[in-house]
């Protein structure tokens, strides 16, 4: 269900303690600057007063990989960047979750050539993939609300010890 | 202008490191990497930095971190569904792109586009221009710290957005023009969200104006800042606002008309200073006519096709299909195979909202593109930055990179 | 403008060709590498170069030949500071070897990158997309799983089913709490 359940076992205490920690978490997720393409102009526009991000509470885009726990990689990563995803992956902290936006990053969308990456999962463990070519602003909202079920859920703990 | 510390090869060949490459105790210089994922960089840019403090001694930048391989992807689709990936290349002029290519292509073709056609065309393109302008205003108001200029721009990009989506299908990306003219008709009843945008745009202009052109901050921040002349300008081959900033009298859409760009009256500003803030100015005063153009084409707009119907280029009509048989094979014939162009080349050129757009096309009399290369203008203007930030400041980097406008998907396409 | 001026040059002529044209006033607007294999030239690989006079709006195409093994051709990138970017472009995604460029490397591909993916002897780089077809299912009413009489299983990121390890403490009883959500 969770870290203190899975950790010290669960009894009442630690699974609305579990509850709790879940509902912080998933209520002020800050994502981590990873726009890189067309989706990233949907993903501005999502934050933008149309249809207003921060009501999540997820306005504050943090440039620094350490002060952000998700990374939504919006757009094509190429063959050059692929280092780069993985090393700005690694140092993020953890609790960390990963949504991939648009088709290019889920599976590498329209451009089955020699220089993309077909799919951001053979890189970093993906949570959420929203497809799209680029996805509406409001399809983005429908897959970070389905990450936030995914973390009230505490389905964290147990994926990330195998990934 | 190149970095010759083998120190940073050492570097370069750990990793695309987001940490300082080496720092030169006697003279106290330090070069250091901004980007590749960077908050103001306006994408996956990569700029090697040889710094004294906070003054920039050498810029380079590094690209291809987006690269895609579209002009490959390309060769493997036919005429039509080229258009699919080149509208991916300049994200934010997409409209552009795919103007230049079919303009490229009807040449080949030797197909002429019916008059609603080109005004629909020309009409989508001016609202792209203003979309990508209030994406520049955004970022450029954003980059500067004055954060609400952001919201501004994309508020209004929003209503031009959904404008799209009526006509295209598609707030991005559209795969809307083809060779031949555009895909599908206007729809009844489209003058009226259009009027009520260009009812508003004016006063919104003004709002921006009144935020920034005279706010203090502003101006100490850009004036004189990121300053080229034109002689740099043509050197580096700079064009668009850049070049207009800096006194250079050219743009595409007077002196080379294309599609219905020859029958509207707009005036096409310049200044003298060459700095951020003549780019501010140019592309304000670029907005305020796009409006007004997009106004003279609303009033002028032709009836008849949208496009050319030549059988050979086009499918049927859908009506068409239920009474003729041959009409379904045509239509299928032209949807798996697609239709030929006559070998030969071609290069045009259209004025997208950062400069010259050009397509170089190639056909060998087959049914795809042999080989389909875009001079891109943010490939190009990228050439002039290190002229404008050298000696300055990081903060007076980030505005010249801000008032350049690149769009990465088109610089590493 | 699409009607203009195209010619061809070998790599001899080309230097002094570029110079008169950039002493009548002509600016370069682009340059890219063109692998002409199966056009019929005489020669495979070409630098394309198109040029714009602006006080009498013309335009102009110089097709430059590539020849030799690697094929190379003189840079103009002194009398034209703008073709930097575009002939190390075409040298990385074509192969042309540009003589005089001082900073010829990479810029589109990874620096340890081999081949030339522009060439037409360099395949797209298309990956096989393989589904796994899913077994035919009887859903009669909402909430039925599609293994009939079985819990639900677990499958794995292809589709497959998982071979379930033995069960620890709670998780059975948890994981049918979550399902009704």
């Amino acid at each position: 269900m969770g870290g203190v359940s899975d950790a010290v076992g669960a009894n009442f205490v630690t699974t609305r303690l579990d509850k709790l920690v879940n509902w912080a978490r998933k209520s002020s997720l800050w994502p981590a600057t990873f726009g890189l393409a067309c989706c990233a102009i949907e993903m501005m526009a999502t934050t933008m007063p149309r249809h207003d991000l921060a009501r999540f509470g997820m306005e504050a885009f943090r440039a620094s990989p350490r002060q952000s726990d998700l990374m939504i990689v919006a757009g094509r990563v190429s063959q050059k960047m692929a280092p780069v995803l993985r090393q700005i992956y690694d140092q993020m902290t953890e609790p960390k979750w990963v949504l991939s936006m648009g088709v290019c990053a889920s599976t590498g969308g329209m451009f089955n050539n020699y220089a993309l990456v077909q799919g951001v999962d053979q890189i970093v463990p993906v949570d959420i993939y929203v497809p799209g070519c680029p996805p509406r602003p409001e399809m983005l909202m429908d897959g970070i609300m389905l990450l936030h079920e995914k973390i009230k859920r505490g389905e964290y703990d147990a994926r990330r010890v195998t990934a | 202008m190149t970095m010759t510390h083998d120190v940073v090869e050492r570097f370069e060949a750990q990793g695309h490191g987001a940490f300082v490459e080496s720092y030169d105790p006697r003279d106290e210089r330090m070069t250091i990497n901004m980007g590749p994922v960077h908050p103001a960089t306006h994408g996956v840019l990569r700029l090697l930095l040889v710094l004294d403090g906070e003054t920039v001694i050498r810029c380079e930048p590094r690209i291809g971190y987006l690269h895609t391989g579209i002009e490959k992807e390309c060769e493997d689709q036919n005429w039509r569904g080229a258009v699919t990936a080149v509208t991916r290349m300049d994200y934010l002029a997409q409209l552009h792109n795919e103007q230049v290519f079919s303009l490229a292509v009807e040449d080949l073709l030797g197909v002429e586009v019916p008059p609603r056609g080109k005004h629909i065309r020309t009409m989508m393109a001016e609202l792209n221009r203003l979309t990508s302008h209030l994406v520049w205003f955004g970022t450029q108001a954003l980059d500067m710290g004055a954060m609400s200029g952001m919201f501004y721009g994309f508020r209004e990009r929003e209503l031009i957005v959904d404008f799209f989506e009526m006509i295209t299908g598609l707030r991005m990306n559209n795969n809307y023009f083809l060779p031949g003219g555009v895909w599908e008709d206007l729809p009844d009843g489209w003058e009226r969200p259009l009027s009520q945008i260009l009812k508003v745009m004016p006063a919104r202009i003004d709002e921006y104006e009144e935020l920034l052109s005279e706010n203090p901050v502003f101006i100490e921040r850009t004036v004189g800042i990121g300053a080229i002349t034109a002689e740099l300008c043509d050197a580096f081959g700079a064009t668009g606002p850049i070049a207009r900033a800096a006194g250079v009298d050219w743009d595409l859409r007077r002196d080379a008309p294309y599609d219905s760009y020859a029958g509207l009256t707009f005036n096409v500003p310049t200044t003298e200073s060459g700095d951020v803030y003549g780019r501010y100015l140019v592309r304000m005063v670029e907005m305020r006519e796009s409006v007004k153009m997009i106004e003279q084409l609303v009033d002028s707009m032709p009836s008849g096709d949208f496009k050319n119907m030549d059988p050979k280029l086009m499918p049927p009509s859908r009506a068409e299909l239920n009474r003729s048989m041959e009409a379904v094979i045509h239509h299928f014939k032209i949807v798996t195979q697609g239709y030929t162009v006559p070998a030969g080349e071609t290069y045009r050129a259209v004025e997208s909202p950062r400069g010259e757009l050009g397509c170089y096309l190639v056909s060998d009399g087959g049914t795809s593109p042999y080989r389909c290369h875009v001079r891109d203008p943010s490939f190009v203007n990228l050439q002039s930055l290190p002229a404008m930030v050298e000696g300055g400041l990081i903060a007076d980097l980030i505005a010249s990179i801000a008032s350049i406008d690149p769009v990465l998907g088109g610089v590493d396409r | 403008m699409s009607n203009f001026e195209t010619e061809w040059v070998t790599p001899d002529e080309w230097r002094s060709k570029a110079e008169a044209l950039k002493n009548e006033g002509w600016l370069v607007t682009d340059l890219c590498g063109l692998d002409a294999r199966d056009l019929g030239f005489e020669h495979r690989y070409e630098s394309v170069v198109q040029l714009l006079r602006r006080d009498n709006r013309e335009r102009r195409t110089v097709h430059v030949a590539a020849t030799g093994d690697p094929p190379t051709c003189p840079s103009v990138v002194d009398l034209w500071p703008t073709v930097r970017f575009m002939e190390r472009e075409a040298y990385d995604l074509v192969g042309i070897h540009f003589e005089g460029h001082d900073d010829l490397k990479r810029i589109m591909m990874p620096d340890e990158w081999e081949g030339h993916p522009l060439r037409k002897d360099y395949g797209v780089g298309k990956v096989a997309v393989e589904f796994i077809p899913q077994p035919f299912m009887q859903i009669d009413a909402p909430g039925q799983s599609a293994m009939q009489g079985e819990s639900r299983a677990r499958l794995d990121h292809l589709g497959q089913v998982v071979e379930e390890p033995a069960p620890t403490h709670d998780e059975p009883a948890e994981r049918s709490e979550e399902q009704t959500t």
